[in-house]
């Protein structure tokens, strides 16, 4: 009954840090309808200050809180507002929720910079002392968290819904213009928004960071909050005492099941457990509960779409590819980057563009953001390594068809979610994965799991020029079947259903089934990706699919292009460039990348300065005007000058 | 409540519809029937719930009571594109374009959109190298070129032209002013050879002209068959076109009738102006415009050509 009743405690206590982090979470969605996906990260950024001011600058401990939590996190959210957020206002609905990934790897790459991972760092309560209640032991630093959590709750609520100030913040997201009409300032009412829950976010970091028996981690720190993000969507992303509510529920389930649950467990299945719960958490809440309607930042723009290609185009380009690919193999067969052959690196560039271009399909197409490619190319990569002994093409075959099946399997549940939503439940899938299953010694095993090259009858593809050859081959088949696609009567689907899927429906489509067609066409060119990744490597390890390379490499498609194959391209070498110079600083450039594209929703390749003409590309069709535009003011738009777009 | 005889022969049937918003009563107890070959108005003051009740129609919404009968069919729990396939097509106040394709684009979706893209035989046309056209709904026979010259192309062109948007195929859909645009969703809708159609204000951003070449199309359709169900507060169109007007007010029918009925109803003009007497004015008025004669225009008989045609084997597959 002991037990039971310390478990609880620490529950609870847990739960309320949660608590604090979550709250934070629904005040910046309510005052700026963005979810801040660097929530944790800020927390952590906020933690790792603290130990610095306190442990190596001996600062006062009240002195370090006004400096991390007062000044620190009120300068960077006014920051972030002013820089960041407001100049989104209008971008497109996934926009938002790249731009906050962006800062999320931007703060853990700086993290990574000024405190090394290798060194261990416990953050001391700030307050220590325990007194005994029923029979148990209680520190006074669960006191604190609990206390602190619910003074921020009652205060929110209280702000909220019983102050002019208050009204102002959940008015302007709704009507920003109108809000300023009435005399208030919209811009500074988001600007208190993004300063409160940046405050949040500290607090959650610095209560929670004690908790953290083992020392506090950049990776561990920054997904601290995750259920967190469970607890938010509980309550919808508005209600505060739900949230609440949730959180403690959430920190209680935890500790049960790792009291309970886990010593019942084997010693590897137990780190499992613990590692993807909080994501698992995340995931049944969106599954299970209603969405609600998410606001958009604010209008959309219209957007003019990339040309595409024709067939002839693409084929002309695809077969220009292969044959400069073919050339640049046999030249630099014997060349070095760093240890690692240029043909290594050039097939990683390969097998990562055919992830980019399934990026494309899914995203910037049909406009399902996906934070998970990364985990269907891990899986890809374990099925080739399993598969027929490693290294053939049945590999190849069953890395693709199993992640088209898992990838059906995670958009049934999840096609009813949108935009943010999606990206949550891709997250919380990408990390459950990654920490519950490529984690595993037994997955890859202690030392990686080796992947032959692939064996062909007759045919030799032992050497690096040879297999570079064949993924830039496929790299080029992919190419043309998502440029095919997007020609096709399935590819204007694909675009009419991220257009309005309200209009979809009436037209007599199923949303349902296109989206989780979309999806598992996307797990499987992931899936073939993560074979050929295989083959390439020879070895892959736990880390390789990790849920922050993913993210980057998702955040360099969308600063390049998300909705052309070339974007696709220019990403996966972006990506493997910098990751070879700067491994250390990727998150950095991906996180500024993304920054500073803002609003365009073509990427780098979308800004029209950019735009050269190729002789050989056709222009764009003139409009014919012989036809009759005598009603509804077509001779008038005729004679505006029209322009086509294919 | 629509009577039994009006029922048998209605197309579709609205009974006794409730939508309530936490406390607010979008719909009360909504009533109305649409028969086939006419054009009802449904008319009402802003945030009557005419808009709601076209979702709860086309199945965006769920009603909380009621139900909605497409001819003998109980649609009230289909989902949306169930109801689209039965024959049921809509536009929308705020306009739902498919605004990253060409208006040409827009029209193909909805005239394929009985098309299974993932059968062999029209993946393969996927290809660069493949032959043949993407059949579109009218039926067109395998072996067609694609690109532009496709029949599937070349139909959407002529609905378009139907609605006065000849030429304007490869306009993108969200770089059209309003009035071009709402006609793109017309065009949209058209292409599904659809049995009923719901316009939601689609002389909204016309002009007079525009306006009066809509109200001919419109009753070109209906004399095609067609049932027409029309929200609109340019009461000139909707006196001028209508067979039978509902009017909805704080989300129940107040009144039903002829437009000559509706025009003389006290609670009519008591909703629309507040007071009887100026309300007997205003609509008196939009009584004498709508005895102007109608100026002609081709355009109405070029969509009912075109419609009639690509409706007569409407749905190669369903």
């Amino acid at each position: 009954m002991n037990n039971f009743l310390q478990f609880t405690v620490f529950g609870i206590m847990l739960g309320a840090g949660y608590a604090i982090a979550a709250t934070g979470l629904v005040v910046t969605y309510t005052t700026s309808g963005v979810f801040n996906f660097a929530q944790g990260a800020v927390g952590m950024i906020a933690a790792f200050g603290y130990w610095e001011l306190v442990s190596v600058h001996h600062v006062p401990i009240l002195a370090a809180l006004v400096i991390v939590l007062i000044l620190g996190a009120s300068i960077a959210g006014a920051f972030v507002e002013r820089v960041l957020m407001r100049r989104l206002h209008g971008a497109s609905a996934e926009r938002p929720v790249m731009v906050t990934l962006g800062l999320m790897v931007i703060l853990t790459g700086m993290a990574t910079i000024l405190w090394s991972p290798t060194t261990q760092r416990t953050v001391e309560p700030m307050i220590t002392g325990q007194f005994r209640l029923v029979g148990i032991n209680i520190q006074d630093q669960y006191v604190l968290i609990i206390g602190v959590a619910i003074a921020v709750a009652i205060g929110l609520r209280a702000l909220f819904y019983s102050t002019r100030t208050g009204y102002a913040l959940r008015a302007v997201v709704d009507d920003p213009d109108l809000l300023g009409m009435s005399g208030v300032s919209p811009n500074r009412m988001s600007q208190y928004g993004w300063i409160l829950g940046f405050m949040m976010a500290a607090l959650s970091g610095l209560l929670l960071a004690p908790t953290q028996t083992t020392g506090i981690s950049i990776e561990a720190m920054t997904l601290l909050v995750v259920s967190g993000y469970a607890a938010a969507i509980v309550g919808r992303l508005k209600n505060i005492p739900v949230t609440f509510a949730a959180a403690i529920a959430i920190g209680l389930a935890e500790n049960y099941v790792l009291n309970y649950v886990e010593p019942h467990l084997s010693s590897s299945l137990q780190t499992d457990v613990t590692s993807a719960l909080p994501m698992v958490f995340l995931f049944i809440a969106l599954v299970t509960l209603p969405s609600v309607r998410l606001r958009a930042v604010g209008r959309l723009t219209s957007m003019r779409a990339p040309r595409v290609a024709t067939g002839r185009e693409s084929l002309v380009a695809g077969g220009a590819f292969l044959a400069v690919a073919v050339v640049a193999a046999f030249a630099f067969a014997d060349t070095n980057v760093k240890g690692t052959t240029l043909l290594t690196l050039g097939g990683m560039v390969m097998c990562l563009g055919i992830v980019g271009l399934s990026l494309v399909l899914l995203t910037g197409y049909s406009g399902q953001v996906s934070l998970c490619q990364f985990s269907f190319m891990g899986i890809g990569a374990f099925v080739m390594g399993k598969a027929a002994g490693g290294g053939s093409l049945l590999g190849l075959v069953a890395a693709t068809a199993i992640c088209a099946g898992v990838g059906a399997l995670i958009a049934l549940p999840t096609i009813r979610l949108s935009d943010l939503y999606l990206a949550l439940a891709t997250f919380a899938f990408a990390d459950a994965v990654a920490t519950g299953f490529f984690a595993d010694g037994r997955i890859y095993g202690a030392g990686g799991l080796t992947i032959g090259r692939i064996v062909l009858p007759g045919v030799s593809l032992g050497s690096d020029t040879a297999e570079f050859i064949l993924v830039t081959v496929f790299f080029v088949l992919s190419a043309l079947l998502v440029l095919a696609i997007r020609r096709s009567l399935f590819g204007r689907r694909l675009v009419a259903v991220n257009d309005s899927p309200a209009a979809y429906a009436t037209v007599g489509l199923n949303i349902g089934f296109t989206k989780v067609a979309v999806f598992a066409i996307a797990a499987a060119m992931a899936g073939l990706a993560g074979a050929l990744y295989g083959t390439v490597q020879q070895i892959v390890g736990t880390t390789d699919f990790d849920i922050f390379p993913g993210i980057i490499f998702v955040l360099f498609v969308t600063i390049w292009s998300i909705r052309t194959v070339s974007g696709a391209f220019l990403a996966a070498l972006t990506y493997v460039a910098l990751n070879q110079i700067w491994p250390s600083s990727i998150g950095i450039f991906a996180g500024m990348g993304v920054i500073l594209i803002g609003r365009a929703a073509n990427g780098i390749l979308g800004i029209d300065a950019l735009h050269v003409r190729l002789p050989w590309v056709k222009s764009p069709a003139a409009v014919d005007q012989s036809g009759p535009l005598t009603a509804f003011g077509g001779a008038a738009l005729a004679s505006e000058g029209t322009r086509a777009v294919g | 409540m629509p009577s039994a005889e009006s029922k048998a022969d209605s197309a579709l049937t609205v009974e006794g519809v409730a939508v309530r918003f936490g406390g607010v009563a979008a719909l009360s107890d909504a009533n109305l029937s649409v028969r086939a070959g006419t054009v009802t108005g449904l008319i009402g003051p802003n945030g009557a719930g005419k808009t709601t009740l076209f979702n709860v129609i086309s199945g965006l919404q769920s009603p909380d009571r009621g139900t909605v009968h497409l001819f003998d069919t109980d649609i009230t729990k289909m989902k949306p594109h169930r109801r689209a396939r039965l024959g049921l097509a809509r536009t929308f106040q705020r306009l739902e374009l498919f605004g990253t394709l060409s208006a040409g684009e827009n029209v193909q979706v909805g005239l394929e959109s009985s098309v299974r893209w993932w059968q062999w035989r029209h993946v393969k046309r996927t290809f660069p190298w493949a032959k043949g056209g993407v059949p579109s709904a009218d039926g067109v026979p395998e072996g067609q070129p694609t690109g532009p010259g496709s029949v599937a192309v070349a139909t959407s062109e002529r609905i378009l032209e139907g609605v006065g948007l000849g030429g304007l195929g490869a306009e993108q859909s969200s770089a059209m002013p309003t009035g071009l645009a709402r006609m793109v969703e017309l065009a949209r809708a058209l292409a599904m050879a659809p049995k009923i159609l719901l316009l939601d204000e689609p002389g909204s951003g016309l002009d007079d002209a525009e306006s009066q070449a809509l109200g001919e199309l419109l009753t070109t359709l209906a004399k095609g068959g067609m049932g027409v169900l029309l929200v609109e507060h340019d009461m000139e169109l909707v006196m001028r076109i209508c067979d039978y007007i509902y009017v909805l007010d704080f989300g129940d029918v107040i009144a039903s009738g002829t437009p000559e009925e509706i025009r003389r109803d006290p609670m009519v003009q008591a909703a629309y102006l507040g007071t009887v007497s100026d309300a007997g004015d205003g609509l008196a008025s939009v009584a004498t415009q709508s005895e102007l004669e109608p100026t002609g225009s081709d355009t109405s008989d070029a969509a009912t050509d075109t419609i009639t045609d690509h409706g007569g084997d409407q749905v190669v597959e369903a």
